[in-house]
């Protein structure tokens, strides 16, 4: 196992083992009164009139997918990001190709063009419009 | 191993003790900032020794765990129980790769103590460490998603909607912003993140104040602070998404939060304000002594406490924001600057790595970055003051107020 993936598990595992334990010990101390009362969903007083679990409204999933899709483009930069003070060594690595680090460059000036592109197309059909 | 044992179990510890008595700091503000006196009554039982009301946290813990361990008949038990034990597993683990502050030097006590220093994190040298922490701080929205929909309440249903939108919305300005912090820094390491910031002196809050604005604002959308509360709002969905919830795992929901403001005031002082340096005091390389490893700690947590101080702050004194302002504001304001700010970012540290840094070193050509960044930031905020929604309670020129109403 590696160095760094034995102590992440480890915390991980720890962690789990106090929530588990803390909800073990209050069931076991707590007192347990059941009225017909609690059983019911809260809704302030009011008879639940029907299950919650109905239709909602559509605009939460087109904002997930728009999450989908910004969030995946954000993560393609990081690996750029990171390595961007390495291009260097490539370039030094390939001496036929001076400006190596500014074609890099413009690699990523046009895929952030084309998020941005894809950004006011969204805004443009509305998918940011919340009534 | 039982180097990492140690570590977690302090980290665990030290991290509860930390919510528990944020909570008592918390009110304490509160009350301040009402005029108001606030708990100052609870100190050791049995006697009549207040303590300042130290004894308040003790005292709420075993009054959570003496409560009714209750779980209604119409929810779904498997996910209702998962929602709380995920949300904190997850809150506690992303503190695996947050470096508590330097490395402590090797020491040597009569046989006992340890050879190498020990660096003050649980898992050091994660190299993708901050990939992780949002990784991890992701899987909040698993345990409120679960919780809201377990619940079978529309209180519940409705906040844990409007959460996960939020979270998952507010995400994006929040990976913009970090990516300006791995272009400058060249490392998703936390450590190295600290360091290189050391190492030239220039907070990355100096040269990218934008980024900086960026992130805090949306550091407090992620932890759900006011007036970001959404997911909560007492006044409208009655706790949401843990209306349902009680005892000890009401307890744990929201411990997991406060650890989740903990967590984003840890990453602003990391990512932005140095992490544990501070001029002239804790030096600027990875070597340390006694006395300076034992200075970067106290200067990170004395850091990290400023920082939720501001949280508390903020939190008495703005609204709450109306659910389409919230939305509007990650889509069309912070995502767009956002992108702009890490063009921007690209632009000059391609030409501090090429132009500036060879001429006039590391240190001197950081320090020149702060003044466009100065100006990028001014420069956007001129810009969303001229673009943005006006103040419609206050007419725009004389006799305009009266147009409108002629039209109406």
């Amino acid at each position: 196992m590696s160095p760094i993936l034995g102590p992440i598990l480890l915390f991980a595992l720890l962690a789990a083992a106090l929530a588990v334990g803390m909800l073990a010990v209050g069931s076991l101390v707590g007192p347990r009164r059941n009225t017909p009362v609690k059983e019911m969903p809260y809704e302030s007083g009011m008879d639940p009139v029907h299950d919650a679990r109905r239709r909602f409204d559509v605009r939460f999933h087109l904002v997930a997918i728009a999450f989908l899709l910004f969030d995946v483009e954000l993560v393609f930069l990081y690996p750029w990001a990171v390595s961007n003070k390495a291009v260097d060594g490539i370039g030094a690595a390939a001496p036929d190709l001076p400006f190596f680090p500014l074609i890099i460059f413009a690699e990523l000036l046009v895929f952030v063009g084309m998020l941005g592109l894809g950004f006011v197309y969204a805004w443009r059909k509305g998918l940011f419009r919340w009534p | 191993m039982t180097e990492a044992l140690v570590k977690v179990a302090f980290a665990i510890g030290g991290l509860m003790t930390a919510a528990a008595y944020l909570v008592l700091l918390e009110r304490r503000m509160a009350a301040w900032f009402q005029d108001r006196i606030g708990p100052n009554r609870v100190g050791i039982p049995l006697t009549r020794i207040r303590l300042w009301g130290l004894g308040q946290p003790l005292a709420d813990g075993g009054k959570f765990i003496l409560k009714e361990e209750y779980t209604p008949a119409h929810v779904d038990r498997t996910m209702y129980v998962l929602a709380p034990i995920s949300i904190l597993t997850a809150a506690l683990a992303v503190f695996a790769v947050i470096p508590f502050g330097g490395a402590l030097p090797s020491l040597d006590v009569g046989g006992l103590g340890w050879e190498h220093p020990v660096p003050l994190v649980v898992a050091p040298g994660a190299d993708i460490g901050l990939v992780y922490v949002f990784a991890l701080n992701s899987i909040a929205v698993y345990g409120v998603i679960l919780g809201g929909w377990a619940s079978n309440n529309k209180y519940s249903l409705l906040g844990g909607l409007r959460s996960s939108a939020q979270l998952i919305a507010y995400e994006l300005p929040l990976g913009l912003a970090i990516l300006g912090v791995v272009l400058a820094s060249g490392s998703l390491n936390l450590d190295a993140i600290i360091l290189s910031q050391a190492s030239t002196g220039t907070w990355l809050a100096f040269s990218q104040p934008l980024g900086f604005v960026i992130f805090v604002v949306a550091a407090f959308a992620e932890a759900a602070r006011l007036p970001f509360d959404l997911p909560e709002c007492e006044q409208e969905l009655i706790g949401g998404y843990h209306t349902e919830y009680s005892g000890i795992k009401l307890l744990l929901f929201l411990v997991a939060e406060f650890l989740h403001m903990i967590t984003a005031a840890f990453l602003i002082v990391i990512l932005f304000l140095g992490g544990w340096h501070l001029w002239g005091l804790t030096g600027a390389t990875a070597e340390t002594n006694w006395l300076t490893a034992l200075l970067r700690t106290a200067v990170l947590l004395g850091k990290t406490l400023l920082v939720i101080l501001f949280f508390m702050w903020v939190r008495w004194s703005w609204p709450r924001f109306r659910f389409d302002q919230l939305m509007a504001f990650a889509w069309k304001l912070l995502l767009p600057l956002g992108l702009a700010h890490f063009l921007v970012i690209a632009v000059l540290d391609q030409i501090r790595t090429y132009v500036l840094a060879p001429r006039l070193g590391e240190t001197l050509s950081a320090w020149l970055l702060v003044i466009p960044g100065v100006g990028v930031c001014i420069a956007a905020w001129i810009v969303v003051g001229l673009t943005g929604p006006r103040d419609s309670t206050r007419p725009r020129r004389p006799g305009s107020a009266a147009r409108g109403v002629s039209t109406a």
